[in-house]
């Protein structure tokens, strides 16, 4: 009997820890993006000032991207079988990438691995972490996008 | 009459750890992975979010509250191969007259405490972040690879030779992994199981001095009276002290439900059915 009660207070316990800490972060999180936005605004003044004074230094920043635009496509291999995934690169920005193929990936697995995809196109490269636990699937994912930004690189 | 019953009990039993071991091979990793994924978000100090795996942890532990550990005895995969191991390894033991090697009782109970440490290994490991670089080294990877018909397992030696380890180990002792090694049946055996379908006897009925179920049961427990709150963390719900009862003394939920187990675990297994099919 005992046994019992100390079992359901140990386990809504973990779960009362669990939500509180995603609150915690989730207010941190908030307050970060206003300090963020804050110092958007404030850059965002001084750059029309200077904007005015110095108007002919804008044409250099243009189409410097890494990638040359277009659809590239990559396959690698994941848990049971081909991952194939296409990624899109406008005005040498990755803008999409999109799995064309993963017939024999688990559905949780697959699921769990598109996680990185997010955080391959801000850090605009393959190289991220793979998911823990979705080692295999995650691999195949960042392996095929990295097959198909090779194929993106420019020559020169 | 009673035997008919028990055979078809016992084939049942079979037939549904065929069904499970065959569309639903990758659950119990899933589910681990959320234990995993957990830890890993609490030590970067990262949002823990709704994700596949945290629903497959959430969705076979809410399973467990209610049914006991029905998964692990009818469904897990990893169970299943340790059951149909031990199973032929008795029929050779057999057929060669000689006497199977056994683990005393003093020895398995030692040994249960176990998995709790290779859970708090493993949370430990994701919680610094160095689970990553242990990669090659789970046994549960080696044999979700062969079971989904994948074999390049170069790189995957620790996790091959500790595979074989555990499957010597599934053939001399039932139920060897999920009972000392299994880190996600230590967090099965941690949740507060309600008592409403768990195993109980009535005590009007027991012989005195009989301990048939005790002695058949692979994890050598005593099972609590009706009524009892007591949580049976290691039973795995696998019936078999029903069979070895002589007087059927020994029924599965509520006592009304006694000589209907098999409909019981037919409902049961939908059940669990639905939460699968919702964790994918």
């Amino acid at each position: 009997m005992n046994g019992f009660w100390v079992r359901t207070a140990s386990l809504l316990a973990v779960l009362g820890i669990l939500f509180r800490y995603n609150a915690v972060l989730e207010n941190r999180g908030r307050e970060e993006e206003f300090i963020r936005l804050c110092a958007q605004v404030e850059a965002m003044e001084t750059y029309i000032q200077n904007s005015q004074e110095a108007e002919s230094q804008k044409e250099d920043e243009q189409e410097d991207g890494l990638y040359a635009d277009g659809e590239w496509e990559g396959q690698a291999q994941g848990f049971g079988g081909e991952i194939s995934l296409r990624v899109k690169v406008e005005k040498g920005e990755i803008t999409d990438i999109s799995i064309v193929s993963a017939e024999k990936e688990d559905e949780a697995y697959l699921s769990m691995a598109e996680t990185m995809i997010p955080a391959m196109m801000k850090a605009q490269s393959a190289d991220v972490d793979t998911v823990t636990g979705a080692t295999f699937s995650s691999t195949g994912i960042r392996d095929a996008v990295a097959q198909a930004l090779k194929k993106a690189v420019k020559d020169s | 009459m009673k035997k008919d019953k028990k055979k078809m009990r016992q084939w049942l039993r079979t037939l549904l750890q065929l069904l499970f071991f065959i569309f639903f091979s990758s659950a119990f990793t899933a589910a681990f992975g959320g234990v995993k994924y957990i830890a890993a978000q609490l030590g970067a100090g990262e949002r823990v979010d709704w994700t596949a795996f945290v629903a497959a942890l959430a969705g076979l532990c809410g399973f467990t509250i209610i049914f006991g550990r029905f998964f692990c005895g009818f469904a897990c995969a990893f169970g299943s191969l340790g059951d149909a191991l031990y199973r032929i390894c008795q029929w050779i033991c057999k057929k060669c007259k000689k006497k199977p090697l056994r683990l005393s009782e003093k020895i398995c109970r030692a040994l249960s405490a176990v998995k709790y440490f290779v859970l708090a290994a493993i949370a430990v490991m994701c919680f610094v972040g160095v689970y990553p670089q242990m990669r090659g080294t789970s046994p549960w990877d080696v044999f979700s690879m062969l079971h989904g018909g994948n074999f390049r397992l170069e790189g995957y030696l620790p996790g091959v030779l500790l595979l074989a380890l555990i499957l010597v180990g599934m053939c001399v002792q039932e139920r060897f992994f999920c009972r000392f090694l299994c880190p996600m049946g230590a967090v099965f055996s941690l949740l507060p199981a309600l008592p409403f379908f768990a195993v109980r006897r009535s005590r009007e009925g027991c012989r005195k001095g009989c301990a048939a179920c005790a002695r058949k049961c692979p994890s050598h427990l005593e099972i609590p009276w009706d009524g009892s709150y007591e949580p049976m963390g290691d039973c795995f719900q696998c019936q078999k002290c029903m069979d070895a009862c002589p007087r059927e003394n020994i029924h599965c939920g509520f006592k009304e439900l006694r000589g209907n187990e098999i409909i019981w675990t037919l409902l049961r297994a939908g059940a669990l059915c639905m939460v699968l099919l919702w964790m994918s």
